[in-house]
C-alpha cells in the first residue's frame, strides 16, 4: 500500500466516523421534533435554528457534568462498559455500503469501509458484542435497579436476536451472498422488500427489541426500573451509552436499507460531477425514512409487557422465521412446473406477515382486566 | 482477505481513542465534589440491599439464555446452507428441512411444557378475589406497622443514605 | 515474520495471558470477561489462519451467548459476586491436572505437526461457502447428528429448569 492508499484508507474512516456522530445529532433532534409533534408541542427550540443544535448543547452539558461512581460499584468494569457501548456500535456500520464506488486519484474507491466476506455475520458478532455493555453495565453498578434491567434486557436481546438471524438468512438465501455490496448489486431489478416482506416485517420488529427502543424498551422502563442498565451512570459516561444506543438505531436502520430497501440505489441517479452524490442522498434520504417509522412506532404505541415480548419473540418469530426460511428455499430450488408457486409464496408469506403485525399490535393494546367486582374491591 | 479487516482496525482503534478521550478529558474539566450519600446506589433513599442475597432471580431468564444458545447454533448453521443451497439443490432442502423438523419437535415439547410461557403474572377471573384478599392484607398490615412510634436506631441507619 | 505471524504472536500472548487471568481472577465476573478475551483471541486465531467464517463463528457462539449464560448463571444465582474471594485452596491438585492435560495436549500437537513441518499457509480458503459445500455433501451424516444433540440439550434444558414444579 502507498501513501495515498494510507490517506484514503483514513480519510474514509474518519469520514464515516464523523458522519455517524453528525447523524446522530440530527437524527436524535429529529426524534424529538417529530414526538413533539405528535403532542402538539413545539420540541426544543433555544439551541440553533429551530433548535437544531440541542443535541449538541445536551453532550456538550453532559460533558462538564459531575459523574459520579457509587460506592458499591466495581470500578474498572464500570468504566469499561460505556466504552464496550461504544466501539461495536461503530464497527457494526463498517460493513455497510453507502454510495457507488467513486474514483479519486485514479483509485476506485468504494464508499463502504470493509467488504468483507462474511458481511451479514459481522453484524450479527458486533450486536452479540454489544449485548455486554448492558449486562457488565447493570452488573458493575452494584445496585438493583441497573441488575434488573440488565437481565431483562439481556434476556431481550437474545431472544430477539434469534428471529433476527432468521430474518437475515432468509435474505442471504434469496440473494445467495452475505457480502453486503453482492446483496445491493442482486438488487438492481427488484429490492429485496418486495420478494422477503416477511423477513423485513420480522427485521423491522427484531431490530426495534435490539436496540431496546420503544414499544420494546423495557430495559429502562422508568416506572419500574428507574431508567434501566444506566441508571447509576451520569454525565458523559451516561452520554456515551446514548451515543451507542443512537448510532445502533442508524446502523439497524441502515442494515435494512442495505438488505431490503436496495441500498444505496435509486431511481433518478446524478450525472456529470455530482455522479457520486446521487447514491449516497438516496442512501442517506431511505435511512431517514426508516427512522421516522421507528419514530412513528414510538409515537403510536404503548410499551410492551415483559411477558408478551418474550411470549411474542419466542411463539411467534422464531417459528415464522423458521417457517420462512424453508418457504424461500423452496421458492428458490423447486422446480417450478406451472410458473405460479413463486406467487402463492409469497401470498402466503404476506398474509403471515400481515397477522404477525396484527398479534403484536393485540398484544401491545389488550389488557385483561380483573372482574368488576374485585375492582370495587381494591378501591374500598 | 485480512487486509479488508484493515479499515475496521483503524475504525475501532479511532471509536475507542474518542471514547477513552472523552472519559478522560470529562474527568479533567468537570467537577468533582463527591459525599457519602451521592455515591450510595440509587433506591430512593433507603439503604441499598445487594439484591440476590436472599432469593434467586426467576429460572425463566437462565432458561432463555440456554434457549438462546441451542437456537443460535441452529441458526448459525443456517449461513453457510443459506450460501450454498442452490449448488446443492433438493438434496440440501431435505436435509435442512430435516435439521430445522429435528429441532422444531423440541421447541413443540418446550411449549407444551410451558417453557416459553412468562405469563405466571397473568389474572385469571377466578384469582382475582384472591389477589384482592392479599392486597388489602398487606394494606391492612402497613397500616399497623405506621401506627407503631418509630424505631430510634432504624432512623440513624437511614440518615447515611439521606 | 511477515504481518500474519506477528499479527499470531499478538493474538497468542494476549489470550494467554487472559487464560492465565481466567484462574487467577479473584472475582468470578472477571474471570468470565478474561474468559471473553481467551476466546476472541482463539476466533481471531481461526481469522489468521484464513477460516473467516469459523472465526466470526466462534466469537457469536462463545462470546456472543455461552458467556452471557455463565453471567446471568452468575447474575442469577447465589453465587459469589462482588469482592469474595474464589480460593479453595487446592493448589496442589490444580497444579497437577494442569500439567497433566498440557503434557496430554502438547504430545498430541507434536505428534500431528512435527516441528519441523512448515506451518500450514493460510491460503486455504475458508469462506462459508467452501464450508456449505462441504458440510452438507461429505459431511450430512454428523450434521443431521448435530440436530439431534440440538434436541436433547433442549430437552435437557426444559427438565433442568422445570424440576422444581415437579412436571
Amino acid at each position: 500500500m502507498t501513501g495515498i492508499d494510507w490517506v484514503l484508507l483514513v480519510g474514509r474512516v474518519i469520514l464515516v466516523f464523523v458522519a455517524l456522530l453528525i447523524s446522530v445529532l440530527l437524527y436524535i433532534w429529529m426524534e424529538r421534533k417529530v414526538i413533539a409533534d405528535f403532542q402538539t408541542r413545539t420540541g426544543p427550540m433555544r439551541a440553533g435554528p429551530r433548535g437544531v443544535l440541542v443535541t449538541f448543547a445536551d453532550g456538550l452539558k453532559l460533558f462538564f457534568k459531575e459523574s459520579i461512581s457509587p460506592t458499591n460499584a466495581d470500578r474498572p468494569v464500570y468504566l469499561l462498559a460505556p466504552i464496550i457501548a461504544t466501539i461495536p456500535a461503530f464497527l457494526a456500520f463498517s460493513v455497510i455500503p453507502f454510495g457507488a464506488p467513486v474514483v479519486i486519484f485514479g483509485r476506485t474507491v468504494p464508499l463502504q469501509l470493509a467488504d468483507l466476506n462474511i458481511g451479514v455475520l459481522w453484524v450479527l458478532a458486533m450486536t452479540s458484542i454489544g449485548v455486554y455493555a448492558v449486562v457488565l453495565a447493570g452488573w458493575s453498578s452494584g445496585s438493583n435497579y441497573p441488575l434488573l434491567g440488565a437481565v431483562r434486557s439481556t434476556a431481550q436481546m437474545v431472544s430477539y436476536e434469534v428471529a433476527m438471524s432468521l430474518a437475515l438468512v432468509a435474505v442471504i438465501m434469496f440473494s445467495g451472498h452475505l457480502k453486503m455490496s453482492e446483496i445491493v448489486a442482486q438488487q438492481d431489478k427488484v429490492w429485496n422488500v418486495i420478494p422477503q416482506f416477511p423477513a423485513f416485517v420480522v427485521y423491522l420488529i427484531c431490530a426495534l427489541a435490539e436496540v431496546n427502543r420503544p414499544p420494546f424498551d423495557l430495559a429502562e422502563a422508568e416506572s419500574e426500573l428507574v431508567a434501566g442498565f444506566h441508571t447509576e451512570y451520569s454525565g458523559i459516561r451516561f452520554a456515551l451509552f446514548y451515543l451507542g444506543e443512537y448510532v445502533n438505531t442508524v446502523t439497524v436502520s441502515a442494515i435494512a436499507v442495505t438488505l431490503f430497501l436496495g441500498g444505496w440505489r435509486g431511481w433518478w441517479p446524478f450525472h456529470g460531477a455530482a455522479a457520486w452524490l446521487g447514491p449516497v442522498l438516496w442512501f442517506v434520504l431511505k435511512v431517514t425514512a426508516v427512522i421516522y417509522v421507528y419514530i412513528l412506532v414510538r409515537g403510536t404505541l404503548p410499551r410492551m409487557r415483559y411477558d408478551r415480548l418474550m411470549n411474542f419473540g419466542w411463539k411467534y418469530l422464531i417459528p415464522f422465521g423458521l417457517f420462512w426460511v424453508l418457504a424461500t428455499g423452496a421458492i428458490v430450488v423447486l422446480p417450478d412446473r406451472y410458473g405460479h408457486r413463486r406467487g402463492a409464496f409469497m401470498a402466503v408469506g404476506i398474509i403471515v406477515a400481515v397477522w404477525l403485525v396484527m398479534s403484536l399490535v393485540k398484544q401491545l393494546l389488550e389488557s385483561p382486566r380483573p372482574a368488576p367486582a374485585s375492582r370495587e374491591g381494591l378501591a374500598t | 482477505m485480512l487486509i479488508d479487516y484493515l479499515p475496521i482496525v483503524v475504525m475501532a482503534v479511532l471509536a475507542g481513542v474518542f471514547a477513552v478521550g472523552s472519559l478522560m478529558a470529562s474527568s479533567m474539566l468537570r467537577p468533582n465534589r463527591p459525599n457519602p450519600v451521592k455515591l450510595s446506589a440509587y433506591e430512593c433513599g433507603n439503604d441499598p440491599v445487594r439484591l440476590p442475597s436472599g432469593e434467586r432471580f426467576s429460572v425463566k431468564f437462565y432458561l432463555v439464555a440456554m434457549l438462546f444458545i441451542i437456537f443460535d447454533i441452529e441458526t448459525i448453521f443456517l449461513f453457510p446452507w443459506a450460501v450454498s443451497f442452490r449448488s446443492l439443490g433438493l438434496f440440501g432442502l431435505v436435509e435442512m428441512a430435516v435439521f430445522i423438523g429435528l429441532v422444531f419437535v423440541a421447541y413443540v415439547y418446550i411449549w407444551r411444557k410451558g417453557g416459553f410461557d412468562w405469563s405466571a403474572g397473568e389474572i385469571a377471573p377466578n384469582e382475582a378475589d384472591e389477589v384482592v384478599e392479599r392486597e388489602r392484607a398487606l394494606f391492612t398490615r402497613s397500616e399497623q406497622e405506621v401506627a407503631k412510634p418509630p424505631d430510634v436506631n432504624e432512623w440513624q441507619g437511614a440518615g447515611r443514605a439521606g | 515474520m511477515n504481518a500474519h505471524e506477528y499479527a499470531f504472536v499478538v493474538v497468542a500472548t494476549i489470550g494467554s495471558i487472559a487464560a492465565v487471568a481466567v484462574v487467577t481472577a479473584r472475582n468470578v465476573v472477571h474471570a468470565a470477561l478474561y474468559l471473553v478475551v481467551t476466546l476472541a483471541a482463539v476466533g481471531m486465531t481461526f481469522l489468521l489462519l484464513g477460516a473467516e467464517f469459523v472465526g466470526w463463528v466462534q466469537i457469536l457462539i462463545y462470546v456472543g451467548a455461552i458467556v452471557i449464560l455463565f453471567l446471568f448463571g452468575l447474575m442469577l444465582t447465589k453465587a459469589p459476586i462482588g469482592r469474595d474471594t474464589l480460593d479453595y485452596q487446592n493448589r496442589a491438585v490444580g497444579a497437577v491436572v494442569a500439567v497433566v492435560v498440557a503434557i496430554g495436549l502438547g504430545s498430541l500437537i507434536l505428534q500431528a505437526w512435527p516441528l519441523a513441518s512448515t506451518p500450514a499457509a493460510p491460503s486455504a480458503p475458508g469462506g462459508s461457502d467452501v464450508l456449505g459445500s462441504a458440510l452438507f455433501n461429505t459431511y450430512v451424516l454428523p450434521f443431521e447428528a448435530v440436530s439431534f444433540v440440538l434436541l436433547a440439550a433442549l430437552i435437557g434444558a426444559i427438565v433442568l429448569a422445570r424440576r422444581d414444579e415437579g412436571t
